[in-house]
């Protein structure tokens, strides 16, 4: 088997290669590159949101009343232990491929580190700023929305993007349920060869990179400056 | 076509979806069942391999990453500046989807165990650092101050003092460690490594009475190893039990 | 070195400290944290160095053990000068107390108190004796060896700071300020407890304090500086308080001076008044007669029993009986004791509403009668103001 090599895998993204597996037709290239990035990204986005919308309103209202930490901690350390292979399978065989069954199946994965890091964010709030809140009468949507969460920030932006990277990796075996993203090139070897197999990893990896990196980009916006002042 | 024995085995290279052979799978017929118990009955021992390779995987990868992790942190703590690039470092190997890893190596250790441990250890590395560097910043300042002046050696206040207060902490970093470690090393049969990543898919994909299977087994590897570390934690501070009076 | 029995301690486990021009200048700085002290406490006493904040009163009792690196000049415990060996072996033979106290939370007390002599690789069976025998000597029970830092109090932890610091048997004992995160009530007793350790054991201490009071009360002598380090007046309390030699040392001291003479004194160092004694059933003419008499100091009679102790003072109208009643009309208001350190005593005086105060001895008898107006009396008296009181007389709850 010839072994992939990394200019092999650059070409590969760019330009069709004739397959020596399937024989004679064209694979790769760019345009295909592209349609599974983009599937990538769509899936890996949808499960974010899904993630965040259930996620973070549960752990900012349990963070703020207080209640709820061994459910909380213990969902963030079971979602940890959970197998992504397994998850994808099981989708697959019990409920269904594609888009719709996938996505709320990586956004569970995502559920476990946000509701966890919003939970203890919130939690570690100075108390005082809280009392000093409720004692100038704001009401208790108000302390959440403008005392907590931007106290909370670092922490649950911390939890945001560690749902982003479990989600990005499993979304890389989605392909074997139904969802066509970049892990395609890894997963079908006969098809796309050593130099996709070897495109694909660094796609991913790429991919993977620049969404952590937006997202502390994103971090470092809603921090207020206030709080990057204090040395860590 | 090759048995779903020769795939837990760990030959890699096919297509992904192949066909099953229905007389090895009694319950395959009956699609709607979720959990077939007489399966599970007769073909449990074939579990035993696969757990011992991934326990086998799990435990020298998260033994590796913490002895690099480990040196790391005690390196850092004594030089100030290392520490954020160190953060930065493991930070970044961790962001990397574990498929894509393990690909990336491809031509440098091409397949099989090593490449495994090489991936599993440097995803331990950032959580164990970091970790272990917020342990021993937590340790109280007027201590260290008094070992100081009391006549400990800075080496003697680390060991000392310093690391065994720093232990919660450093265990705490493990548990996860091991437990991320357990559920992603289900990947390694990509790679030829073997371990319960094996019953998850191949012939067994469309099976969910094995994968669930499978799966249990993990939850249970999980749970002990997260038992195991709690009361090493506890046997190793029992100063943790004494509450004010 | 001597080992933990009693008798060592009545051998000189104790050394002389002396800086020589010691100067610590920290780069990029301008004037020198401290600037050539030169100063000799002698074995066995308590020097306090005592300043405003910043004055480099900390810098230069880190210098001895190091803590703080010597820049130049030297300090010498006994003869040997403090650079001549390692600095971890070095603050092995000194006992170091700090204000955050800082126990090792993660070990026991009897661990924590053995840590020097752990270090120094003393047998586990010599290593739990001492801790026992420091416990014991510092007050606490021995069954808190057992528990962790976190189960004791902050005065307790204190203390077992000041055992730990103690548990190698020191040549000399550094204190940075050791009662100063204490609350006040404590901290009194602290110092006491220690005055009274020092008492028995007479280590040589050097005793850091931002506070005066605490200065009068702890030193032997006492070193007021000012920034740079440098010594304003060097002396024993009341010296100091008699004598400053500059404006600073004066204002430092405090303008109350003469009331912090009081802390100094007990109330067994002046002439007590006497008070005519009635006795209960005794015939109220034999007392009327008394305080007739010409030489009479206080005019009012003291009830007391059989026993000679005080019950309460006569008014007029317990007087027009025929015979002194069982029980007095006025009370006794503040009863005090010889022993009693004069400054608490004008202290009850002033917050009791009677004018009078009688003194007891230790059996409870009546041994005179202390007024404000006898403070204030031998305060001016010329005998007052050339008394020197002897470092070793230090009162004491």
């Amino acid at each position: 088997m010839p072994l992939a090599s990394f200019s092999g895998a650059f070409e590969f993204i760019f330009s069709a290669q004739e397959s020596n597996v399937t024989g004679g037709k064209k694979v790769g290239g760019f345009d295909k590159s592209l349609e599974l990035l983009i599937g990538h990204i769509e899936v890996t986005i949808l499960a974010l949101a899904i993630a965040m919308i259930i996620a973070l309103p549960l752990g900012l209202y349990l963070g703020h009343i207080g209640k709820g930490e061994l459910f909380a901690v213990g969902i963030g350390n079971a979602g940890r232990a959970i197998p992504e292979l397994a998850v994808i399978a099981l989708v697959a065989t019990l409920i269904g491929i594609g888009m719709r069954n996938v996505a709320p199946a990586l956004a569970v994965l995502g559920i476990a580190p946000i509701l966890v890091n919003t939970y203890v964010g919130v939690r570690q709030v100075d108390p005082a700023a809280v009392d000093a809140a409720r004692g100038m009468g704001m009401s208790e949507m108000k302390i959440i929305r403008k005392v907590e969460l931007p106290l909370a920030i670092p922490t649950v932006m911390g939890g945001v993007r560690g749902a982003a990277i479990v989600i990005v990796a499993t979304a890389t075996i989605a392909p074997l349920a139904g969802v066509e993203t970049l892990g395609d090139f890894i997963l079908n070897r006969n098809i796309y060869g050593e130099n996709g197999l070897l495109a694909g990893a660094i796609l991913v990896a790429l991919l993977a990179l620049t969404i952590e990196g937006l997202l502390a980009l994103l971090q470092n916006r809603l921090t207020s400056d206030g709080l990057k002042l204090k040395t860590v | 076509m090759t048995s779903p024995l020769v795939v837990a085995a760990g030959e890699v290279g096919g297509d992904f979806f192949r066909e099953r052979s229905s007389d090895t799978l009694p319950c395959q017929a009956q699609e709607t069942h979720l959990f077939c118990w007489d399966w599970a009955k007769e073909n449990l021992d074939r579990y035993g391999t696969p757990t011992q390779q991934h326990l086998e995987i799990v435990l020298i990868s998260v033994l590796v990453g913490f002895a690099i992790a480990f040196a790391l942190a005690l390196l850092a703590h004594r030089t100030r500046w290392l520490q954020p690039p160190l953060l930065t470092a493991t930070g970044v190997l961790y962001t990397i989807p574990s498929i894509a890893f393990f690909f990336l190596l491809l031509p440098v250790t091409g397949f099989g165990r090593d490449t495994a441990i090489i991936v599993l250890s440097a995803y331990t590395l950032q959580i164990i650092y970091r970790n272990t560097m917020l342990g021993l910043n937590n340790v109280p300042d007027s201590a260290k101050d008094a070992a100081r002046g009391m006549g400990f050696t800075e080496r003697q206040i680390l060991w000392k003092v310093e690391l065994p207060l720093a232990i919660p902490e450093i265990i705490a970093g493990l548990r996860v460690a091991t437990a991320s470690t357990i559920a992603i090393a289900t990947l390694v049969v990509l790679i030829s490594a073997g371990g319960l990543g094996t019953e998850m898919y191949g012939s067994n994909f469309n099976f969910p009475t094995a994968i669930i299977i499978a799966a249990v087994i993990i939850g249970l590897m999980v749970l002990a190893f997260d038992l195991l570390f709690l009361t090493a934690q506890r046997l190793m501070t029992p100063w943790r039990k004494a509450r004010p009076t | 070195m001597p080992s933990g029995e009693s008798d060592a301690q009545s051998q000189p486990g104790a050394s002389s400290v002396r800086y020589e021009e010691t100067t610590k200048q920290y780069p990029g700085a301008g004037a020198p944290a401290v600037d050539k002290l030169t100063l000799e406490i002698p074995a066995g006493e308590i020097c306090v160095l005592v300043g405003p904040s910043g004055c480099g009163k900390t810098t230069a009792m880190r210098m001895v053990n190091r803590t703080v690196e010597i820049t130049s000049g030297d300090v010498l415990i006994g003869e040997r000068s403090v650079r001549d060996r390692e600095p971890a072996q070095l603050r092995r033979e000194i006992g170091y107390v700090i204000q955050q106290i800082g126990l090792f939370p993660h070990r026991t007390i009897s661990e924590n108190i053995g840590a020097v002599p752990q270090l120094l690789g003393w047998k586990k069976d010599r290593i739990r004796e001492r801790s026992a025998e420091l416990l014991e000597l510092i007050g606490l029970d021995p069954e808190l060896g057992d528990r962790y830092p976190v189960q004791l109090s902050g005065g307790q932890q204190q203390r077992v700071g000041v055992a730990r610091a103690l548990a190698a048997d020191p040549l000399v004992m550094l204190m940075d300020e050791p009662f100063g995160a204490i609350d006040p009530i404590n901290r009194e007793r602290l110092q006491n407890e220690f005055l009274r350790l020092q008492a028995e054991i007479r280590k040589t201490v050097l005793f850091v304090t931002h506070d005066i009071d605490e200065a009068i009360k702890m030193g032997d002598r006492i070193a007021v500086m000012r920034e740079g380090g440098r010594v304003e007046q060097y002396a024993t309390p009341a010296e100091l308080l008699m004598a400053p030699a500059t404006e600073f040392v004066e204002d430092f001291v405090g303008a109350d001076r003469a009331l912090k003479r009081l802390a100094l004194m007990r109330v067994g160092d002046v002439n007590l008044w006497e008070a005519p004694l009635a006795h209960v059933g005794q015939a109220t003419a034999e007392v009327r007669a008394k305080l007739a008499a010409p030489d009479v100091e206080i005019p009012y009679p003291l009830l007391v029993d059989g026993e000679r102790r005080p019950l309460g003072w006569l008014s007029e109208r317990d007087l027009a009986r025929e015979v002194v009643p069982a029980q007095a009309d006025s009370p006794l208001g503040p009863v005090l004791e010889r022993d009693d350190v004069m400054r608490d005593a004008l202290a009850d005086l002033l917050q009791g509403e009677s004018q009078y105060a009688p003194v007891v001895d230790h059996q409870g008898r009546i041994a005179g009668v202390l007024s404000v107006e006898i403070i204030s009396m031998f305060l001016a008296s010329p005998e007052a103001k050339s008394d020197e009181h002897s470092a070793v007389e230090r009162p004491h709850d």
